[in-house]
């Protein structure tokens, strides 16, 4: 990985160098020190599981396990705490903002890549990268006096819903997308693409054929990644999406989401209502932790085959 | 929106003297009330400070009568088991609750049954009510807002508001939604009713300052000061602040409810 | 004729897609501006704001939030670099580093509402620090952590190798080498990576309410409470009264976050030109 002396535990330089024992001692304790600041990163992904976890976890007992998981309600006022409804929105304004904002920050990114003249790179990478830098909240605002007249033109209710959720959230993921697959792409050897070109192929087809599948899994990765963003944004959402716990009505049809739920309740829950919220966290946690396992895992299978 | 919070108003550094407080606690919708009005006093009295926070009205009832503070706010009246508690009860504003439709609805006049099936999501459409055929937008406020927690108790009467309607959690985009989609309904505090939407008559009663205070509309509650009689001076003196002028027609009005001081204060 | 038909649309679409990235994020800064512009006085920046409807100026949330972000960063960034600094000079391919790989990078992809409610659980009720510029700043610098150990390391590793075997060459141990001679040739880099993830931080919204809380208030003690631009843009829009303010705030946010965006690229290019 760095340098040759690096051979193994606990030899610090490798043994070749004649020092003095208290430097020695210096540099093993700093080694050491360096370790714990990195186990850190463990430490608090540990905190934020036990943490939040042990405020949540009554939910197995009350309301339970399986009217929890398995519930078609969500209200507090009447005491129940089903997760579907608020699963079904998650994943329609996930499924939505990936069907809208995939393709747009793949063909970005390929345009970057491929395409684009230093000129307009200059211009095009640093717009993306600001994108990026835009406050959720401004987004939210952005689609609430925006885009919510539009969308209500369009669908004729109110314009609160998986249709304005699922635009904003498309452009919150395009950054994300787009900047893991333009690293996807500039991973492919330059002369795979010659070597397409020497053949006779346009650019589309070269584009199409051979460096899109050689960057599957990359742009797979990235895919993923900003889906794990997509399920994981919140207040974009809540100004957005209505916040009625109901299933699935139409694109115009007010909608909640697992994390817009715990921000419009956190303010006021008590008891099992608090409880159920701090439920909610941990299943988002799950999938997260999830998503990113998929994705090393993936990782690891391409770098095997390669 | 701030529910949880504790809205701690201190003086700058106060030379010698002790400081003397005064503890107010209680319902939420009456935090912009009780804030704002601690702010100013702190400000323009030297040495006296303001402790605002909101737990709830059932929280500030038990907190003035157990002494743990001075003034326990309510947006409710005392439950039976409250009555014998000594508490001296000082309403300080109206809180009305205006039905908003679309200003182009043709509907101006709806029953207290009829509005509890539409916001029940038993009506579906304004054909209903003798409106054109077009189908009702929902709106409703966020559980932790006291505008709602009165229409609850006022209209819906242990009914359950429709899952389906859309959830904001603040009065402007409430207005601000039916000023703009034809089929909307809604409610909201009297006092933040503008020209871009229609507030309907409810039973009868057009909703107005006037018919508020002599108790005409339905749709409406008094907002209450609760505290022993052995009060100190200063929180005495604070709560004449909040009932003067200076208060009710600046601070309560901005806050969309009606000053009690709009006819001699009723108590209930 | 058929492919070179396919490539021009085909191009044409790619080239719709870049320009697409770039026009949304024109009309957002140009939407904000326009509505924002009005409300910019020096009032603005440095009142309070007063009354119901928060007449008057964003000064305290303006101080709340380069208070937490800064305290974040002073927190994370001793931590993060050093934990950079074994990932990139010290550690052994294996199951320990493959561990603490896959805690950052699920620390980066955990939701914020989540590390919000967290903080909550943690900082404010079992640590009793209550709502505070020093639950924000600690919930912060969890989210933090992740972004500038990979922008650490990626520092780090991009000194070239030369230079260290030079120095090792001299007779230095191995962390003057790192102290003396990589740290600093990676230090532009690292600050970069520093500016990116305090405006990151700036724009965070969820972790902040629920540990920093919502008291407009302006913070002077690290357990003073406060409200961020982000809250009380939050707070100013959904309850729909004073858009002016709204528009103000989010147009002072997206200031803020330009100008860190704009150094840390401004220092990159420094950066590259100097390193030749």
């Amino acid at each position: 990985m760095t340098e040759p002396e690096q051979t193994g535990r606990g030899r610090v330089n490798g043994g070749l160098k004649m020092m003095s024992r208290a430097t020695y001692i210096r540099e093993a304790l700093l080694k050491n020190l360096f370790l714990l600041c990195a186990i850190v990163a463990v430490a608090a992904v540990a905190l934020i599981f036990v943490f939040t976890t042990a405020r949540g976890w009554e939910v197995v007992k009350d309301p339970g396990l399986a009217a929890f998981l398995g519930g078609t309600e969500w209200s507090s006022t009447l005491g129940r705490f089903g997760i579907l409804p608020l699963v079904v929105g998650t994943l329609a304004i996930t499924l939505g903002s990936l069907v809208l904002g995939a393709p747009l920050a793949i063909g970005t990114a390929v345009f970057l890549s491929e395409i684009a003249s230093p000129r307009m790179r200059s211009i095009v990478r640093p717009a993306v990268e600001m994108l990026a830098g835009v406050p959720s909240v401004v987004y939210g605002f952005f689609g609430l006096v925006i885009l919510r007249p539009i969308a209500a033109e369009l669908t004729g209710g109110m314009g609160f819903g998986t249709l304005t959720a699922s635009v904003i959230l498309a452009v919150m993921i395009v950054p994300t997308i787009a900047t893991l697959t333009e690293d996807a792409l500039g991973s492919v050897p330059p002369g795979i693409r010659e070597a397409s070109y020497a053949m006779g192929a346009t650019t589309w087809q070269t584009i199409y054929k051979v460096l899109l599948p050689a960057a599957k899994i990359g742009i797979i990765d990235a895919t993923i990644l900003g889906m794990g963003r997509a399920i994981g944004e919140t207040m974009a959402v809540v100004m957005v999406a209505g916040n009625a716990p109901q299933f699935f009505k139409g694109l115009g049809a007010p909608i909640a989401t697992l994390t817009s739920q715990i921000v419009i309740d956190m303010s006021y829950a008590t008891g099992t209502h608090k409880t159920a919220l701090f439920g909610l966290a941990i299943i988002l946690f799950l999938i997260s932790m999830g998503l990113v396992a998929l994705v090393r895992a993936l990782s690891r299978l391409n770098a095997k085959k390669a | 929106m701030a529910t949880l919070v504790l809205a701690l108003t201190l003086t700058g550094c106060t030379g010698g003297g002790e400081r003397r407080e005064v503890i107010v606690t209680g319902s939420t919708t009456l935090l912009p009330i009780t804030e704002v009005s601690g702010e100013m006093y702190t400000e323009s009295h030297d040495g006296i400070a303001i402790l605002v926070s909101g737990m709830g009205s059932s929280a500030g009832i038990e907190s003035v009568s157990k002494g743990s503070s001075d003034i326990g706010t309510s947006s409710r009246e005392l439950k039976d088991a409250e009555l014998d508690l000594g508490l001296e009860d000082t309403p300080v504003a109206y809180d009305a609750i205006a039905v908003i439709v679309h200003p182009d609805n043709p509907v101006s006049d709806l029953t207290t049954l009829e509005v509890r099936s539409i916001f029940a999501g038993v009506i579906t459409n304004w054909s209903e009510v003798g409106g054109p055929d077009l189908p009702i937008g929902l709106v409703n406020r966020d559980e932790a807002s006291g505008t709602r927690e009165a229409f609850s108790k006022i209209i819906m009467d242990d009914a359950q508001f429709d899952h389906g309607a859309v959830v904001l959690p603040g009065t402007g985009q409430v207005r601000s939604v039916i000023a703009d989609v034809r089929g909307a309904i809604g409610y909201i505090s009297l006092g933040f009713v503008t020209d871009d939407v229609k507030a309907v008559a409810i039973d009868g009663v057009e909703p107005s300052e006037a018919t508020v205070v002599s108790g005409d509309y339905p749709v409406q509650r008094v907002l209450h000061f609760f505290a022993k009689d052995d009060l100190s001076d200063i929180a005495r003196d604070y709560i004449e602040y909040v009932l003067s002028p200076d208060v009710q027609d600046t601070i309560v009005r901005d806050a969309g409810f009606i000053p009690i001081t709009a006819k001699e204060a009723i108590g209930d | 004729m058929g492919k070179r038909w396919t490539n021009r649309i085909a191009l044409g679409v790619l080239w719709l897609c870049g320009l697409t990235t770039v026009v949304v994020l024109g009309a957002v800064i140009v939407y904000v501006f326009i509505r924002g512009i009005g409300q910019i006085t020096p009032e603005f920046i440095f009142t309070a704001p007063h009354g119901v409807n928060a007449e008057g100026g964003i000064g305290p949330t303006i101080v709340a939030t380069i208070y937490v972000t800064g305290l974040a960063m002073l927190i994370v960034t001793p931590i993060a670099v050093l934990a950079a600094v074994y990932l990139a000079e010290y550690a052994v391919q294996g199951r320990l580093v493959n561990t603490i790989r896959f805690a950052a990078d699920t620390l980066a992809s955990v939701p914020s509402i989540v590390m919000g409610l967290f903080g909550f659980a943690l900082f404010y009720e079992v640590m009793g620090l209550g709502f505070s510029v020093l639950s924000g700043a600690l919930a912060l610098s969890f989210l933090m952590l992740p972004i500038v150990m990979r922008a650490t390391e990626e520092a780090i590793r991009a000194v070239p190798r030369f230079i260290r075997w030079g120095s090792y060459g001299l007779g230095a141990s191995k962390w003057q080498t790192v102290s003396k001679i990589v740290l600093p040739s990676a230090m532009p880099r690292i600050l970069t990576g520093l500016i990116l993830a305090m405006g990151r931080a700036v724009g965070e919204t969820a972790v902040v309410i629920f540990t920093m809380g919502q008291a407009i208030y302006t913070p002077i003690s690290p357990l003073d409470p406060g409200r961020s631009m982000t809250v009380h843009l939050y707070t100013l829009a959904m309850e729909g009264i004073n858009m002016d303010a709204a528009y103000g705030t989010a147009l002072l946010l997206m200031v803020m976050i330009l100008l860190f965006n704009v150094s840390a690229r401004w220092l990159a290019a420094r950066n590259r030109r100097l390193k030749g």
